[in-house]
């Protein structure tokens, strides 16, 4: 185990900088630039998790986003474990801890195993069939199954990593730093053209950067020197930005992307400090170049999937780039030329290659004939028919395969092997440019599927292996032809290049490879992660499955933290093959956003705690806070709930400000509520137009309460409008109503009355309310403003004055909300905590009290009033509020008025509003409590409660309710019905409290 | 006299990044479609109502920004401007304009608050939440962009280079500019 | 997220802007007159096709202007944008 497969040259990896990491609670060393994956894999570590059905040892098998089984669980941290990471991307740092997944009690020894044994029971379909029926049974099985299923722990306590967002705009966006990105940057930038390139890993270049076979030369160099040196140039160009760690995760309509960029991912535990940890970039790009790249395929046989069998692209990639030998012992298995690079590379660091097993018939290349002349020997038309080997690959079995393909013949070899390196060509990575709307088109040649060039949704192009060119020639001369005609370039400097590329593009492709075996004696696995081999795909199909999404999700192929990235196509050839269609008319699943695992942290950034809704304050906030009031939300205000005063309870200390507020003074900070300032000489018409009472002859310096409606007729918003002047009014409208009230006016403003000269403009922020009520509070303003004439003559109810406070201008309005005798102060904002504590100070004597909405809303229920959207839900017109008297009737017209009279809004039984008393004087009815008429099954539910509270001033509980006909129940005995007990109502007026309006000018 | 009370009472500083709120400050906001307009405002003012979008005009007293067509907000440079002063620009504006009604004239001293954002970290510190392409607008000075930032209602005025004036409504102010000194402190 | 050409404030992101439906539904000048059924087709009715459709939009976060847009709802392609009591550009 404790072997090192380290090799000595390498420019990549830091071999004098050591780096202690644990795997399983076992102490292992790499070095700076290695993944984790590549540490184990110089520790001589394959074996890292466990397939998540059958719980099959798993290997790493990719070097990339791609990975399906080396996915682990990082730290073990409660708030900052990460699961499901893949080995193959995670950057090794000084102090990492990674452990397994999906196994119990280890990755060793997992009593899960034994489902590989029962393999034969558990096809595709398993659990829909087994456990669906009796469907009354599902909660029983419900609780093991989902105990068995999911892979990582997910953190338990809140994540105390920082994440941010950041908008970018830019020219061009080129996705991939492999060759064809790096040459569609340096065209864009040199152009003058404001660019970004993002790469996912930590060094661009891509699979050239470590590319150093004399095979491929561009103009004479070998092409990782030649593409070095663009690198270097790259860099110098002022407006370009090169984002590293950075991995696009989803394409959208209008060239918007998300990009989440690693930033302290890779670095050890205390270097991470108060640094943000990943970073949203939402780039908007006026074109976009994708060069996404390929991934390769794996190989379709019976057990495919033992540690020890990798990508043949990767096993180079681990020798060249991180100088790790995956085995010493090592074989190939390959449809097409890739295997033989990764031969080229294992042979120069002296790692013996026993056999390549090719199941072309006549593979010759340069490449090919390279490998022949270096004594390593090749089986042509040769398949490998099974593997042996439980935590590692130890054999494999070979046979020579039909003409046809379709079986094998002759006889078996057996080949040992700690490693098989495996490639079945290679699939463009064209995730991001479906996402974003791109069609697809089959190129039967090589079987992929490439972008359809006639189908691009927005400016934007595919290059280089993303677009199905897969040479270096191709890729480099494609790239700049096509990045020249997207980005309008009459000239560049990379039009003479001349480039030496020795592989051979001939390929036979297999989609499923036969074996000595019947079909069920076989494991050849499609989707690794989720563990669905060929056998359930053909299962499926034969179960009479057809489209690919449905078979997809009954295998769950394709469904895992991978998303497929290596299965699908196999899947799709499978189907093909066996349904005999088509593959460019099957089409593929969709590829959905994101590319990779986003962190919950990402995609929230900032907008976590004290930011994840916004809070608006008064500006008595702060006077609020210190005489220790409780808040209640009200859209995104915070508004003072009551004042406990001594450790009184929410009940007490409303009881004491509702009392207070009728027997003496109350004060309410009611500066949340709309207000918008209208001006215009056709101001009173459209008031007119926009309540449902008239306006005209409303006095300069009065006041009038307004009803809105919809123009279905339900009541939308209220509120008190002030005439200033002779063409300017003040509206005030709800509070969470404000900002829609406003876009509703400017709405019949702009489009159905155009005519009409009125402006509205929002001045919520600039007045700040304060309402102060009760029979002193005219004693109160007499102090504050002792030059202001409040004889009821001079001032009555419904009327405004201006006046000063100290040097200060303000409004003065004489509206109740409670029914008592009070006063609204409007001042400027900045000086409005002044004036409260003026108001604090003068009301002393009559010990004036601070309120908060809970009582605001009892006094206000004692008197019947309604508040829209408590009592009101957009289902109630002014009849049906028992509002009747707001109703212009001869106004011609006014919003919602046609409404009011549709068959549906005048019956009779429509629910109405209505007022409660409870026999029993002392219970409290729960709002939204049922209202019922019998308890006879069937019950009709005639309504609900909509307000209830204990009033003080009449000492018994009262409630508002809307019921079914109910403005004709009056003195009707009605039932709520509670959990534990019925409590017997009866229906009465609205109001409670003063019917005569007597305190208003008391 | 009354004690005046502005939300924000702090001046921060990160690296190549100040933040500070300027109070008091007159803003006064108009709106008209009437041709006479512009030429009251410019006999008031010694300015023009800017008919460009996302523009402004100024002198040294006053800026006055482009909102809509029919919509400009004015606000003074002088943070030393008494009440009587501003009361009488306010009823002046008022009287030539709305009573004579060619046009409305709000006082939305209190509604906005002004934060002045200066320093070479000033943009990327706003495109954190705010998805307006600033490209162009932080290259021309007296550029107004009325936009989100952090999905609050914003106007922004290019004053000068990496120097600009961000009017944010008052009860959402103190939301904003906690944001604003956390988001500074991660650039 | 769209990008939408406001026709006063020029091109912005979509989070600036709310829909506010099918455009073109002219409010009758003489409500009273009309049948139940002749105001439900005004209140209630809304085309919402699958292909190029007629929107109201509104810049809420700039300028506030109300103005119309052609957007092609089975791709978010939009074809046109007019403002206010001007006629569609395109079919």
């Amino acid at each position: 185990m404790s072997k090192n497969l380290r090799i000595n040259k390498n420019k990549f990896i830091d071999q004098t900088a050591r780096i202690l990491f644990k795997f399983n609670g076992k102490k292992l060393y790499g070095h700076k630039g290695d993944t984790l994956a590549s540490a184990l894999l110089a520790n001589n570590i394959h074996l890292v998790g466990r397939s998540f059905k059958y719980h099959r040892p798993r290997g790493i098998m990719t070097c990339g986003s791609e990975e399906p089984n080396a996915i682990v669980q990082i730290g073990n941290d409660p708030a900052l474990t990460d699961p499901n990471v893949r080995a193959t991307e995670i950057e090794l740092y000084d102090g990492l801890e990674a452990f397994s997944q999906n196994c119990w009690p280890s990755v060793n020894f997992d009593i899960g195993g034994i489902n590989n044994f029962l393999s034969p029971l558990l096809p595709a379909g398993f659990y829909y069939k087994t456990f669906m029926w009796p469907a009354s049974f599902w909660e029983k099985y419900e609780f093991f199954i989902r105990h068995s299923a999911g892979l990582g722990k997910s953190p338990n306590k809140p994540d105390l990593d920082l994440y941010d967002h950041q908008y970018a705009h830019c020219d061009v966006l080129v996705i991939g730093g492999g060759i064809s990105g790096i040459l569609s940057a340096k065209l864009s930038a040199e152009k003058g053209l404001n660019t970004i390139l993002v790469d996912d890993k930590n060094n661009l270049g891509g699979s050239t950067l470590y590319q150093d076979d004399n095979a491929f030369k561009i103009n004479n160099e070998n092409s990782n020197i030649w593409l070095n040196k663009q690198i270097e140039d790259l860099k110098k160009l002022p407006n370009l930005t090169i984002k590293k760690r950075t991995s696009v995760a989803a394409f959208h309509a209008y060239n918007y992307l998300l990009a989440r960029e690693n930033l302290t991912d890779h670095l050890s535990l205390h270097e991470r400090k108060n640094k943000i940890r990943q970073r949203l970039w939402k780039i908007r790009a006026k074109k976009v170049v994708i060069a996404t790249g390929a991934i390769e395929r794996p190989l379709i046989f019976s057990n495919n999937d033992r540690p020890g069998i990798i990508l043949s692209s990767s096993i180079k990639k681990y020798i060249d780039y991180y100088g790790v030998k995956t085995g010493e012992n090592v074989s190939l298995f390959t449809n097409n030329d890739s295997a033989y690079e990764a031969a080229i590379s294992l042979n120069k660091s002296g790692v013996k290659v026993k056999v390549i097993i090719d199941i072309r018939e006549n593979p010759n290349s340069v490449l090919t004939e390279k490998i022949e002349k270096a004594g390593i020997k090749i089986l042509k038309g040769y398949t490998v028919i099974d593997t042996n080997g439980y935590k590692r690959i130890k054999s494999f079995d070979v046979k020579k395969l039909s003409k046809d393909g379709g079986s094998v013949v002759g006889e078996k070899i057996t080949y040992t092997c700690d490693c098989l390196g495996i490639s079945g060509g290679w699939t463009p990575m064209v995730h991001l440019f479906t996402q974003s709307g791109g069609k697809l088109k089959f190129r039967n040649s090589d079987n992929v599927f490439i972008p359809d060039e006639n189908k691009i949704p927005s400016e934007q192009i595919s290059v280089g292996s993303s677009n199905g060119d897969f040479e270096l020639d191709d890729v480099v001369n494609n790239t700049i032809k096509s990045i020249m005609v997207f980005l309008k370039l009459d000239k560049s400097n990379y039009e003479q290049l001349n480039i030496e590329c020795s592989k051979e593009k001939q390929k036979r492709n297999i989609w499923l490879l036969p074996s000595d075996k019947p079909m069920s004696k076989t494991k050849p696995f499609l989707d690794f992660q989720n563990d669905s081999t060929a056998k359930d795909v053909k299962l499926a199909l034969r179960e009479g499955f057809k489209s690919i999404e449905h078979v997809k999700r009954y295998t769950t192929t394709g469904m895992g933290t991978d998303q497929g990235k290596l299965s699908n196509m196999h899947a799709l050839g499978i189907i093909a093959d066996t349904t005999g269609t088509n593959m460019g008319e099957l089409g593929t699943t969709t590829f959905r956003p994101p590319y990779t695992p986003l962190t919950f942290g990402a995609i929230v950034g900032r907008n976590v705690g004290e930011f994840f809704d916004h809070t608006r304050r008064t500006a008595i906030h702060n006077w609020h806070v210190e005489n220790k009031a409780e808040f209640e939300n009200v859209g995104q205000w915070k508004r003072p709930w009551y004042f406990p005063k001594n450790g009184e309870t929410m009940n007490q200390a409303v009881q004491r400000e509702s009392k207070a507020a009728r027997e003496s003074a109350g004060i309410l900070d009611a500066s949340t509520l709309g207000k918008i300032d209208l001006q215009g000489e056709d101001a009173s018409e459209f008031l007119n137009r926009v309540y449902t009472n008239a306006w005209s002859k409303l006095a300069i310096g009065k006041c009038r309460y307004g009803l809105m409606l919809n123009e279905d007729g339900m009541v939308y918003d209220d509120g008190v409008t002030t005439r200033l002047g002779e063409n300017h009014y003040i509206m005030t409208t709800t509070t969470g109503g404000a900002a829609n009230v406003l876009t509703k006016l400017e709405d019949y403003l702009q489009t159905e009355w155009p005519d009409l000269n009125v402006y509205l403009t929002s001045v919520t922020d600039q007045y700040s309310t304060m309402s102060i009520c009760g029979p002193n509070s005219k004693k109160i303003i007499k102090k504050i403003i002792p030059n202001l004439d409040l004889s009821d003559d001079n001032f009555p109810h419904m009327s405004f004055k201006n006046s000063k406070i100290d040097n200060v201008n303000c409004r003065i309005m004489r509206i109740s909300f409670t029914g008592e005798h009070s006063y609204e102060i409007n001042v400027q904002s900045n000086f409005a905590l002044n004036v409260w504590e003026k108001c604090m100070e003068a009301g002393k004597e009559f010990n004036i009290t601070p309120y908060g909405t809970e009582t605001m809303h009892l006094l206000r229920a004692e008197k019947g009033f309604i508040i829209t959207g408590q009592d009101t839900d957009g289902t109630l017109t002014p009849s049906d509020l028992q509002m009747d008297w707001i109703i212009g009737k001869k106004k011609y017209d006014f919003i919602g008025k046609r409404s009011l009279y549709r068959s549906d809004t005048i019956r009779e039984d429509r629910k109405q509003f209505i007022g409660l008393l409870t026999d029993d004087p002392k219970e409290v009815l729960e709002e939204g409590a049922q209202l019922v008429e019998s308890l006879e099954k069937p019950i009709e539910m005639l309504g609900h409660v909509t307000s209830s509270y204990f009033s003080p001033n009449l000492n018994k509980s009262i409630a508002l309710a809307v019921v079914k006909s109910g403005k004709k129940l009056k003195g009707k005995k009605l039932i709520v019905p509670m959990e534990n007990k019925n409590i017997n109502v009866t229906i009465t007026d609205t109001v409670f409290y003063d019917k005569e309006n007597k305190r208003l000018n008391a | 006299m009354l004690n005046f009370n502005s939300p924000i009472k702090e001046e921060k500083k990160y690296n190549d990044l100040k933040i500070i709120e300027v109070e008091p400050i007159i803003k006064i906001n108009l709106r008209s479609n009437k041709r006479e307009f512009s030429t009251k405002i410019g006999k008031i003012l010694s300015i023009l109502p800017p008919n460009e979008a996302n523009t402004s005009s100024g002198n040294e007293k006053f800026n006055l920004l482009w909102l809509s067509p029919d919509e400009w907000l004015i606000y003074s440079n002088d943070n030393k401007m008494t009440l009587n002063d501003q009361k009488n620009l306010e009823d002046k504006l008022f009287n030539e304009i709305s009573k004579l009604n060619q046009g409305a004239v709000t006082n939305v001293s209190d509604h906005w608050i002004m934060i002045n954002l200066n320093g070479n970290k000033v943009y990327d510190l706003l495109s954190k939440s705010c998805p307006y392409n600033f490209n162009d607008f932080k290259n021309k000075k007296g550029s107004v962009a009325q936009t989100i930032v952090n999905h609050v209602d914003v106007i922004l005025h290019n004053y000068e280079d990496n120097n600009l004036n961000l009017f944010v409504r008052r009860s959402f102010s103190e939301d904003l500019w906690l944001w604003l000194n956390d988001s500074a402190r991660l650039i | 997220m769209f990008l939408i050409n406001c026709p006063y404030c020029g091109e912005r992101d979509q989070s600036e802007f709310s829909c506010g439906g099918e455009a073109h539904i002219e409010r009758p000048k003489q409500p009273t007159e009309l049948s139940d059924d002749q105001w439900a087709e005004y209140l209630f009715m809304r085309k919402n096709v699958k292909g190029i459709q007629f929107e109201r939009w509104n810049h809420i976060h700039g300028c506030r202007k109300w103005f119309n847009v052609a957007r092609d709802t089975s791709n978010d392609k939009i074809h046109a944008v007019y403002k206010m009591g001007e006629r569609p550009p395109i079919k």
